[in-house]
């Protein structure tokens, strides 16, 4: 700050009453009760992960020792090396990896046609359908599983790549209805100017509607593949055989015939859940906005 | 180049008809004008003969062809948009090759194209900026070299300066004149605004309420006005009308009672003025202040504003016949609330019967 800044700056507090004072006080204070807040749940929130952490780089003897131990006596990386060694883990990571990437691919090129298709194109029972997706919106996955289990079961699709993947596209009737509501807001003038263009419904699609909006399709992809990644339950029933499963069935085979190990369970759950967490890191703004539209809330 | 041609079209929304039964020839290479206010159905027109909006009766032809049903693309035409509708993940050199790389033309094409466009149209520096780092002027530009690119037989323009701010309007407009003596072209522009369509059409239709009231050069609408509705729509300021009484008619002149009890002759063009309440319409240059009192005034006056322009001056006056506007020269000397009296140049007025045309 310079000294003529300065003394203006001077100038203007010994200017102020004595209530505008004190109102400056009071937001100062209400700013610091907010900071110290947050700050007391951030750490509320984390210390869960900072104890599995800790927990995996200790010895197992160590990790059962009574008391809270913030710290290991012996840092250790044998709960990391049984996993990774010892587990199916790398297959596991290849089965999540695949179907996480084919459920994303597939849901948002469903999504994206049906909601350019119900936004754009005057068809008969284009109101049914889009009341019937919005429908669909209401009714709870797990309501959905047994259905799943027995169609899929039917086409020999148990224990397939195909039967963990297929169910889990129609678990995002949100993003239907949100390129809709995109598609909707695009201004009827572009889709007019590249008709007179000549563009038929492939290219207005390809060409217009999908890169101008590239950030929705990136954000909902990146939402949808963290779902998809995350799943449990379908992929716990559609697969019975250690080959098949995903990271998330996968951990819970990471048993000891001696009894519980901590350091390793924990070990593997964090192992499981690190790719998410680097993709959110990277991804962190456009995972935000994808919440934000999932929830109503427009970016 | 082609002509445009609608017979007897209609459009329809539901129960609300928009355009009734309009029948307009526009011919090749002509800049044509519709003008009418919000609502009359210019836009719809427009976008009927794009193919942008389906025509529920009547037929369209573009240079002689029937395009009733013929998708947009098909019709030859190009339009340019109000809002330029200018794709924003698009570069200008996207923007103005997106109907030749649609249409499968090769790269090489598409360069010489949009580079034969984009030096027409002073946009080569700009090729690869995207249209929310151009301004206002700039989009325009795009636009317009993105219905360039097609080589059209008939361009539309959907009140494309309506959104640049006054001293770009103008300049865009001198821009546009230059184009269409350059190109040749037809070119059908739809605005609102009666400036606009004065200074670049060399044929003006009037559209109310989805008919036409009238078309003609734009002098032909600024001195000959078929009814009180175009009257009041072409000029600004807009046209002076008060009522006055029909005493009598020999041959077109009509002596008529003022209102304040004096008289005046006005001819008419040809129409019989049937005796009782007649409207007359007088534009502003068309009025003088003269020192009160005097032979031939009109009315008596009282000066209540007075607007200095610079290149004229508006004083508005109250008469008997209410308030009227008087447009006089630049340096006029004249104070609010001076007695004076305004004179009619009676051969510069215009009469209108019951039903608002002319007589």
């Amino acid at each position: 700050m310079t000294a003529a800044a300065e003394a203006s700056a001077g100038t203007i507090a010994a200017e102020m009453t004595p209530r505008q004072r004190r109102v400056i006080k009071t937001i100062d204070v209400a700013g610091l009760i907010i900071t110290i807040a947050t700050v007391l749940g951030a750490i509320f929130w984390a210390f869960p992960l900072y104890w599995a952490v800790v927990t995996t780089l200790k010895p197992e003897n160590e990790v059962i020792q009574p008391g809270i131990q913030l710290w290991p006596e012996h840092f250790t990386l044998d709960a990391y090396v049984h996993v990774l060694f010892g587990t199916r883990i790398g297959q596991w990571y290849v089965n999540s990896l695949f179907t996480a990437t084919s459920v994303t691919v597939g849901v948002v090129a469903i999504s994206a046609l049906a909601g350019y298709a119900i936004s754009q194109l005057k068809f008969p029972g284009r109101r049914l359908l889009w009341w019937i997706i919005l429908a669909s919106f209401m009714i709870p996955v797990p309501a959905l599983i047994v259905n799943h289990f027995v169609l899929m079961s039917q086409f020999h699709l148990i224990n397939t790549y195909l039967g963990i993947i297929l169910p889990q596209l129609v678990y995002g009737p949100v993003t239907v209805i949100i390129y809709k509501q995109f598609f909707d807001s695009v201004p009827k003038e572009f889709r007019e100017a590249a008709k007179i263009d000549g563009a038929n419904e492939f290219q207005l699609f390809f060409r217009l509607y999908l890169p101008m909006n590239w950030g929705i399709t990136t954000a909902l992809a990146i939402i949808t593949f963290i779902g998809a990644w995350n799943q449990f339950l379908w992929p716990f029933l559609a697969a019975t055989e250690e080959p098949m499963f995903n990271i998330t069935v996968g951990i819970t085979q990471v048993t000891d015939a001696f009894g519980v190990k901590y350091a390793r369970d924990l070990g593997s759950a964090i192992l499981a859940g690190l790719p998410v967490a680097v993709v959110y890191l990277i991804f962190q703004r456009r995972v935000t906005q994808a919440i934000m539209l999932t929830a109503g809330i427009k970016g | 180049m082609g002509n445009v041609a609608l017979s007897h079209v209609t459009k329809r929304y539901g129960s609300v008809q928009v355009i009734n039964d309009l029948s307009l020839d526009i011919e090749e290479g002509s800049f044509t004008a519709l003008l009418g206010p919000s609502g009359c159905g210019k836009s719809t027109l427009l976008r009927m003969v794009a193919g942008l909006e389906e025509i529920t009766a009547g037929s369209c032809f573009i240079d002689g062809v029937e395009v009733t049903d013929t998708p947009p693309a098909k019709r030859g035409v190009a339009m340019v948009f109000q809002s330029y509708a200018l794709y924003p993940h698009m570069t200008v050199r996207q923007n103005i090759a997106f109907s030749l790389s649609i249409a499968g033309a090769n790269k090489q094409v598409q360069e010489e194209r949009v580079k034969e466009v984009s030096r027409m149209l002073q946009l080569d520096q700009l090729l690869d900026r995207r249209p929310a780092q151009l301004s206002g002027g700039q989009r325009q530009r795009v636009a317009i070299g993105r219905a360039l690119v097609r080589d059209p037989q008939v361009f539309l323009f959907d009140e494309p300066l309506s959104n640049l701010d006054a001293m770009l309007r103008v300049q865009m407009r001198l821009e546009l004149a230059k184009l269409h003596q350059d190109l040749k072209t037809t070119m059908v522009y739809v605005t609102h605004d009666q400036v606009e369509a004065m200074t670049l059409a060399d044929k003006i239709v009037v559209l109310d309420k989805g008919r036409i009231s009238q078309q003609g050069t734009p002098l032909e609408l600024y001195n000959k006005p078929a009814n009180k509705f175009v009257a009041s729509f072409i000029g600004s300021p807009a046209m002076n009308f008060f009522k006055a009484d029909v005493t009598g008619q020999d041959g077109n002149a009509v002596t008529l009672t003022l209102p304040g009890g004096r008289t005046a002759k006005i001819a008419t063009r040809g129409g019989k003025a049937s005796v009782g309440s007649i409207d007359v319409g007088v534009r502003p240059e068309h009025l003088d202040l003269a020192a009160p009192g005097t032979a031939n005034a009109a009315f008596e006056c009282t000066v209540r504003i007075v607007e200095q322009l610079g290149n004229s001056t508006l004083t508005y006056v109250e008469t008997p016949a209410g308030q009227l506007i008087i447009e006089g020269e630049g340096n006029l000397q004249v104070s609010p609330g001076e007695a004076r009296s305004v004179v009619i140049e009676t051969q510069h007025a215009h009469l209108f019967g019951a039903d608002e045309q002319v007589i």
